[in-house]
C-alpha cells in the first residue's frame, strides 16, 4: 500500500534494471560472478544498515571508512600473528565499537554536529591508518580467506550472514523498544524525551552500533583476499550514504526501513554493472552516484511534504 | 472528600511579569472543571504548573491529598496527569499504533514490542472515543483533530487520573465535537477528573460541572454550572453541540437550580461569564485617541490565503487610525498580518496601497510598500538576539541606509543612538546584544526597527505581550503619537482592555475572517461576544 | 587569540628543531602549497557563517581542474579563455547547490555530500578515470611559479580574493545578513532580508573561488588531474572552525580563517622539516589537524558552557529551571 510506496517503487525500479539486463546482458546472471558480486557487495550492505540506523536517529556518520580501515588493518596483523579467527572477529567488533563510542561521545555528550565530528575522525583516522602501514598490505595466512570453507562455501556463508544481519536489524527496529526510540529520537527529540526516552543516550547507542558494524564489516570484507588493503575502506561512506538515501531513509531522520536500505543497496550495486554492460564506461560510477543521492532526496521533498509549501 | 487535585496560592513569575499571583484551584474526581480567561490570562502558565513544566515560585499543589514537590513533566505523567495540547506533541513520522507503543510502553530497551496486542489496543482506544483512524496510519497524515484524538487515546491508555484539555475543540468538526464530548462524559463517568479549557461558552454549559475564571493572573471566582438533569444529559447537551449559535444561553440552568439545593445558586449566565473574564472597566491609563483619520491607506478586499486560512478578509485603515484586530487565538490574526507582509501570500481578493492595487509576495515586498510587520514572537522572529542593538535596528533599512552595500557605521550609531533615544530603550549602548534586555525594550527595539523604515502602514502583532507595567503603557503612548503623525496602526492583541482603550476602531475576527467592525467605543461585552460568536444583543440594542 | 600564540609558538617551534625552516625559500613555499586551501576555506566561511556547510568545494576543484586542463590541451583554448570558462562552470556548479539549498529547502550537507559524489565523478568521467592533462604553455605555468613584487604570484591572487572576502563579510550588509541568517533564519526573514539571495550568493560565490582555486593549483603542479583536491574540504572547514567560526552560524571572522590557514600550512610544513618525522610529516600533519578541529569544536562548546554557568551564577536571584541540556 501507499505506506511501502517508497520501498515498492525502489523494488520495480531494481525488477526493470534486472529484466533489462536478462534481455540484453543475459551474461550478468552467469552464476559465478554474479555470486562474486553479491558476497564482495555484503561489507557495504552491513555498513549501509548501520548508516541507516544512524540517519533514522537524525544523525550521520561519514567516519565509517576510516573505523573500517582500522579494523582491517588491527585484524590483519592480529591474524598475521597467528591470532585465532574466532578471537579475532569479536576484538575487531569491540574495536570499532570503541571508535563509534568516541564520535558518539562528541556529538551527544559535547551536542557538536555529527557531520563535522566524524569528518575529523575521519581524517584522524585515515592519517593515523597510513601513518601506521604506510600503504602497505599485510598478508593473511592460510585457512583466513574464506573462513577456511573454499570460494563458493565461503561466499555462500557471507551471503547468508548478510541476510542474516537484514533480517534480525529490520525486526529488531520494529519489535524492539531500543529501535522504536530511535525512530522517536529521528522523529522529534523534544517529544521523545517527553515520552521517557533519552535522546543523548540512544544517540550514543546509535553510533556504537555504527561503529561495531563497521568493524564487523571489515572482517567479512577481509576474508574475501588474501592480503589486507589498508585503503579498502575509502569511500564507503557515500556508498552507505547513498544505500540507505535511496533506500527512504530520510536525511531529517524518523523514517526509513532497513529492507528498504537492502534494496537501496542492491540497486546501487546493479547500476554500475548494468551501464557496463549497456556500454557506459565504469568511471561514471560516482557521477552516478551522487546524482541518484540528490535525486533521492529531492524526490522525498516533493513527495513527503507536497503540501507544506 | 478530598479533592483529587488541590493547588494553593500558587504564583509564578518570568522575569518582571507575574504571570500567576496566587492562584488557588481544586479538581474532584469525576468532575469537569472548565478554566476560562482571555488570552494571557495565566491559564496555559496553571496548566504549565499543574504539567511539572513550569516549577512555582511559591505555593502549594497535592494530589489525593499528597503534597507533590518538584514535579516533573515525566512525574506528572507517573502521576497520572495527562495533557492534551492544542498542538500535539506525537511523532509525526510513525503509525498511530507506534506513537502509542512509544507513549505507553515499557523504556526498557530491549523489551520486545508485541505489535498484535499493541494494535489492539490502539484499535480498543480509538475504538472507545469513536475515533475512525487506522492504527497503521502515519500520524502526518492525520488532521489535527485526527491527532489531538490519538493523543486523548494515548491518556485514556495512560490510565489517567487527571486530564487537561486545552481548547480540545477549536479545530475540531461539530461531528468530532460531539464524538468527544461522549468521552469527556466517559471519562467523568470513570472517576477521572477533567480540567477542561475552552473560549466556547457553549460547551462550558454543556458540559462543565464547575467553572473557574482567571484573569490577570488571578483567580477571579469559581462557579457551579447546573447541568441538564441526569436523565437529559446527553439530549440537552446535543442541540447546544450542534447548533451552538442558537443555544438561548439564559434559558439553561433554569428550573434545575434545585437540583444542588446545597451551593448557592447562582444562575450562571453567558452574560455574567463574560463579564468575569472581561472584569474591570477599561481604566483611564490609556492615552486619549488624538487621531484625526485622514485618506485610506490600506484597503483590502476578499483577501484569502488558503495556505493561512485565512478567507475573505475586507478592511479599510485610515491615515492615522488604529484599528485594533480582535478574536480569539486561532481566529486568524497573525495569519491575516503574514499575508499582508508577504510571507504566506494572499492568493484571493486585492490589497490595495493608498488606492493602487498591489501584491506582495515577499517581506521585501512589503517593506518596498511600505508595510511593517511587528511580529508576535519577539524573540525568534522580532528581533535577533545575539546580534547588537544596533544592528538590529538597521535591518529593515539596509537599502536606504547603506546604498552600495557598504555599512556605514558612523551613520548606523547615529541612527540607532536616535532611535534609542526617541523610543527611551534601555541599553547600555547600540553595541548591547538584544538579548541582554530586558523584554520591554526588545519590543522597543523591534518597533523601532521598522518605524525607521517610515512605513505607511504598521502592523502590531501584539504589541505588549509579555511586557512589564511600565513598558506597557511607554509603548501605547508610542503607538498613539505615530498614530497622531498619520501612520496608520493595525493593532493585534488579546488583551481586550488594550483593544478598547486604544483604537479607533475595532475589527473582530474568527474563522479566519473579519466578521465585524465595531466603532471605538464598543463596549468589552460586545467585543468579547462578537469574537466568541455570540449575537448579544442586549449590548447591540 | 589563542591562535595568534599558536602559531607564534609553531613558528619558535619549527626554527628550532626543523632543517632552514625559516629560509625565505621555505616560506615562499609555505605561501604557495597553501594558497589553494587558502582561497576553499575563504569561501567556506561564509557559507559556514550563514549556518550552512558546504562538501563539494573540493570535489569541484578538481572537475574544473580537468576541464581547465581539457579545455587548454585537447580544445586548445589560449588558457585565459579557458580560465573564464572555468570560472563560469564553477559558478553554475555554485549556482545548483544554491538552487537546492534555497528553493527546494534542502538542507546543505545532503545537497553537497551529493554534489561532492558528482562533481568528483564528473571529473573521473572526462578524465576517463587516468588521464591527465599536462601541455600547459610556460606563460600560465608563472602564475604557480614566478614571483611578482618578491611574492609569488598566486600569492597576490590569494590577497586580492582575501580583500574581497574581508570587505564582504565585515563592511557590507552581505556579512550582515550572513551573521543574521546564521543565528537565526527566521529572524532574518522577518526583518525583510532577502535570506535566499544571500545563501545562493554565498554558495555561488564557493563554486567560483573553488574554480579559481583549480587553476591556481593546475599551474602550481603543472598538471590536471581528476583527484586534485581530495580532501581539501576539510582542510577548509578546519581552518574556519579554528579560526573561530561557529560552527552552528552566525559568528567568525576572516582573519580568523587567515589565522588557521596559516596555522595549518605552516604544521605541515613544519613538521616535514623535522628531520626525524620527515618520512611521514604528511601523515603525522593530517592526523594533527584532525585532532585539532576536534579540539577547537569540543573548545568552543565548553567555553560557550562555562559562560553560560558564570551567566547563571550571576543571576542566581531567581530560582535556575532544571534542564536537560
Amino acid at each position: 500500500m501507499s505506506r511501502y510506496f517508497r520501498e515498492l517503487s525502489v523494488a520495480a525500479v531494481l525488477a526493470l534494471m534486472l529484466s533489462a539486463l536478462a534481455v540484453f546482458a543475459p551474461s550478468f546472471f552467469s552464476p559465478a560472478p554474479l555470486l562474486s558480486r553479491l558476497a564482495s557487495e555484503v561489507p557495504a550492505l552491513v555498513v549501509a544498515l548501520g548508516m541507516a540506523v544512524v540517519m533514522i536517529g537524525r544523525q550521520i556518520d561519514i567516519s565509517v571508512g576510516s573505523i573500517f580501515g582500522l579494523t582491517a588493518v588491527l585484524s590483519g596483523t592480529l591474524l598475521a600473528n597467528q591470532v585465532p579467527l574466532p578471537l579475532v572477529l569479536p576484538l575487531a567488533i569491540l574495536t570499532g565499537a570503541l571508535f563509534g563510542g568516541i564520535n558518539g561521545w562528541l556529538v551527544a555528550g559535547l551536542g557538536l554536529p555529527s557531520i563535522v565530528v566524524t569528518l575529523a575522525t575521519l581524517v584522524t583516522g585515515r592519517e593515523l591508518l597510513s601513518l601506521w602501514q604506510q600503504g602497505r598490505f599485510i598478508s593473511l595466512p592460510e585457512g583466513v580467506q574464506w573462513f577456511g570453507l573454499g570460494q563458493t562455501t565461503g561466499q555462500w556463508t557471507l551471503i547468508a550472514v548478510g541476510l542474516l544481519l537484514v533480517t534480525l536489524m529490520a525486526w529488531a527496529s520494529r519489535n524492539l523498544a531500543a529501535g522504536r526510540f530511535i525512530y522517536a529520537v529521528g522523529s522529534d527529540p523534544e517529544a521523545a524525551r517527553l515520552a521517557g526516552v533519552r535522546p543523548g543516550a540512544v544517540t550514543f547507542g546509535t553510533f556504537v552500533l555504527m561503529g561495531a558494524l563497521a568493524g564487523f564489516a571489515a572482517v567479512l570484507n577481509l576474508v574475501q583476499s588474501p592480503q589486507v588493503d589498508p585503503k579498502a575502506g575509502g569511500g564507503l561512506e557515500l556508498k552507505a550514504i547513498a544505500a540507505a538515501v535511496i533506500g527512504g531513509v530520510a536525511v531529517t531522520g524518523g523514517r526509513g526501513r532497513l529492507w528498504g536500505v537492502f534494496l537501496g543497496l542492491l540497486l546501487l550495486t546493479t547500476i554500475n554493472p548494468a551501464l557496463t554492460y549497456l556500454r557506459v564506461e565504469a568511471y561514471w560510477e560516482k557521477a552516478i552516484q551522487g546524482t541518484v543521492i540528490l535525486l533521492a532526496v529531492v524526490a522525498d521533498r516533493f513527495q513527503g511534504n507536497g503540501g507544506a509549501k | 472528600m478530598t479533592p483529587l487535585l488541590q493547588l494553593v496560592s500558587v504564583t509564578k513569575s518570568f522575569g518582571a511579569v507575574r504571570a500567576l499571583k496566587g492562584v488557588s484551584f481544586d479538581l474532584k474526581a469525576g468532575e469537569v472543571h472548565a478554566l476560562l480567561g482571555e488570552n494571557g490570562a495565566g491559564k496555559s502558565t496553571l496548566i504549565k504548573v499543574i504539567t511539572g513544566a513550569h516549577r512555582p515560585d511559591a505555593g502549594t499543589m497535592a494530589i489525593a491529598g499528597n503534597a507533590i514537590e518538584n514535579l516533573t513533566p515525566t512525574a506528572a505523567q507517573r502521576l497520572g496527569i495527562a495533557c492534551i495540547h492544542q498542538q500535539p506533541t506525537l511523532f509525526p513520522d510513525l503509525t498511530v499504533a507506534e506513537n502509542i507503543a512509544l507513549r505507553l510502553g515499557t523504556t526498557r530497551s530491549f523489551a520486545r514490542v508485541n505489535w498484535p496486542a499493541n494494535r489492539a489496543r490502539t484499535a480498543e482506544l480509538l475504538g472507545r472515543i469513536g475515533a475512525a483512524i487506522e492504527p497503521d496510519a502515519e500520524v502526518r497524515s492525520l488532521s489535527m483533530p485526527g491527532q489531538q484524538l490519538v493523543e486523548i487515546a494515548c491518556a485514556l491508555g495512560a490510565g489517567a487520573r487527571i486530564v487537561i484539555m486545552d481548547e480540545p475543540t477549536a479545530s475540531l468538526t461539530q461531528k468530532e465535537q460531539h464524538l468527544l464530548f461522549g468521552v469527556v462524559r466517559d471519562l467523568k463517568a470513570r472517576g477521572v477528573g477533567v480540567i477542561y479549557i475552552s473560549h466556547r461558552l457553549e460547551e462550558i454549559f454543556a458540559l462543565a460541572d464547575r467553572v473557574t475564571v482567571l484573569r490577570d493572573g488571578e483567580s477571579i471566582g469559581t462557579r457551579e454550572v447546573h447541568q441538564p438533569s441526569g436523565s437529559g444529559a446527553l439530549a440537552g447537551a446535543s442541540p447546544s453541540g450542534a447548533s451552538p449559535v442558537d443555544a438561548p444561553s439564559g434559558e439553561a440552568p433554569e428550573g434545575q437550580s434545585d437540583r444542588r439545593g446545597a451551593c448557592p445558586t447562582i444562575d450562571l449566565t453567558e452574560a455574567e461569564l463574560i463579564r468575569l473574564m472581561v472584569g474591570r472597566e477599561v481604566a483611564a491609563i490609556y492615552p486619549p485617541s488624538e487621531s484625526d483619520p485622514g485618506d485610506v491607506v490600506l484597503s483590502i478586499h476578499n483577501l484569502g490565503c488558503s495556505a493561512g486560512g485565512v478567507k475573505n478578509v475586507t478592511l479599510d485603515i485610515r491615515a492615522g487610525e488604529i484599528v485594533g484586530l480582535a478574536g480569539l487565538v486561532g481566529a486568524g490574526r497573525t495569519e491575516l498580518a503574514r499575508v499582508l507582509f508577504g510571507l504566506t501570500p494572499a492568493d484571493a481578493g486585492q490589497i490595495r496601497l493608498h488606492g493602487q492595487s498591489i501584491t506582495v509576495c515577499s517581506p521585501q515586498e512589503a517593506v518596498a510598500h511600505g508595510i511593517a510587520y511587528v511580529p508576535e514572537d519577539r524573540r525568534r522572529h522580532g528581533i535577533i538576539l545575539e546580534m547588537p542593538v544596533a544592528e538590529n535596528l538597521t535591518m529593515a533599512i539596509h537599502r536606504r541606509l547603506f546604498p552600495g552595500s557598504w555599512l556605514k557605521l558612523k551613520a548606523e550609531r547615529h541612527l540607532a543612538l536616535d532611535l534609542i533615544r526617541d523610543l527611551g530603550v534601555k541599553a547600555y549602548g547600540p553595541e548591547a546584544p538584544g538579548g541582554s534586555l530586558s523584554g520591554g525594550n526588545q519590543q522597543k527595539v523591534s518597533v523601532a526597527r521598522w518605524l525607521a523604515t517610515k512605513p505607511k502602514l504598521l502592523i502590531l502583532d501584539e504589541p505588549t505581550q509579555g511586557v512589564d507595567v511600565g513598558a506597557k503603557s511607554e509603548i501605547h503612548r508610542i503607538i498613539r503619537r505615530l498614530a497622531k503623525d498619520g501612520l496608520a496602526v493595525l493593532m493585534i492583541s488579546s488583551d481586550l482592555p488594550e483593544v478598547l482603550g486604544m483604537s479607533d476602531r475595532i475589527a473582530v475576527m474568527r474563522g479566519g475572517t473579519v466578521v465585524a467592525t465595531l466603532p471605538g467605543g464598543t463596549s468589552a461585552h460586545e467585543v468579547m461576544a462578537t469574537a466568541l460568536g455570540q449575537s448579544a444583543p442586549e449590548a447591540a440594542a | 587569540m589563542i591562535l595568534a600564540a599558536f602559531l607564534v609558538a609553531e613558528f619558535i617551534l619549527f626554527s628550532a628543531t626543523g632543517r632552514n625552516f625559516l629560509q625565505p625559500d621555505n616560506l615562499t613555499n609555505i605561501v604557495r602549497h597553501s594558497t589553494e586551501i587558502g582561497l576553499l576555506a575563504l569561501v567556506m566561511m561564509p557559507v559556514i557563517l550563514t549556518g550552512g556547510i558546504d562538501l563539494s568545494v573540493g570535489s569541484l576543484l578538481g572537475l574544473c581542474a580537468v576541464l581547465f586542463g581539457k579545455m587548454v590541451q585537447d580544445a586548445g583554448l589560449s588558457p585565459g579563455a579557458a580560465a573564464a570558462v572555468t570560472l563560469l562552470v564553477g559558478g553554475i556548479a555554485g549556482g545548483f547547490n544554491a538552487l537546492l539549498i534555497t528553493r527546494l529547502r534542502l538542507p546543505p550537507l545532503i545537497v553537497t555530500l551529493g554534489t561532492f559524489s558528482l562533481f568528483r565523478g564528473l571529473a573521473e568521467a572526462i578524465t576517463k578515470g587516468t588521464a591527465t592533462y599536462s601541455k600547459f604553455p610556460d606563460s600560465f605555468l608563472a602564475l604557480g611559479s614566478a614571483t611578482f613584487l618578491g611574492l609569488p604570484t598566486q600569492a597576490w591572487v590569494f590577497v586580492a580574493v582575501a580583500g574581497v572576502i574581508w570587505i564582504l563579510v565585515h563592511r557590507t550588509t552581505f556579512g550582515r545578513s550572513w551573521r543574521a541568517i546564521g543565528f537565526s533564519p527566521e529572524g532574518a526573514r522577518y526583518a525583510g532580508l532577502p535570506v535566499e539571495r544571500r545563501l545562493a550568493f554565498a554558495y555561488v560565490m564557493a563554486g567560483v573561488v573553488a574554480a579559481l582555486a583549480a587553476i591556481i593549483l593546475t599551474a602550481r603542479v603543472t598538471q590536471a588531474r581528476a583527484d586534485a583536491g581530495t580532501g581539501y574540504e576539510l582542510l577548509a572547514i578546519t581552518a574556519v572552525v579554528l579560526g573561530g567560526t561557529s560552527i552552528f552560524g552566525g559568528t567568525g571572522s576572516v582573519h580568523g580563517t587567515l589565522l588557521g590557514v596559516a596555522a595549518i600550512a605552516v604544521l605541515t610544513n613544519g613538521l616535514s622539516r623535522i628531520p626525524s618525522i620527515m618520512g611521514v610529516s604528511r601523515e603525522l600533519s593530517g592526523v594533527l589537524t584532525g585532532a585539532l578541529l576536534i579540539a577547537a569544536l569540543a573548545g568552543g562548546v565548553l567555553m560557550k558552557f562555562l559562560s553560560e554557568r558564570r551567566a547563571r551564577r550571576q543571576t542566581s536571584a531567581t530560582p535556575s529551571t532544571p534542564s536537560n541540556a
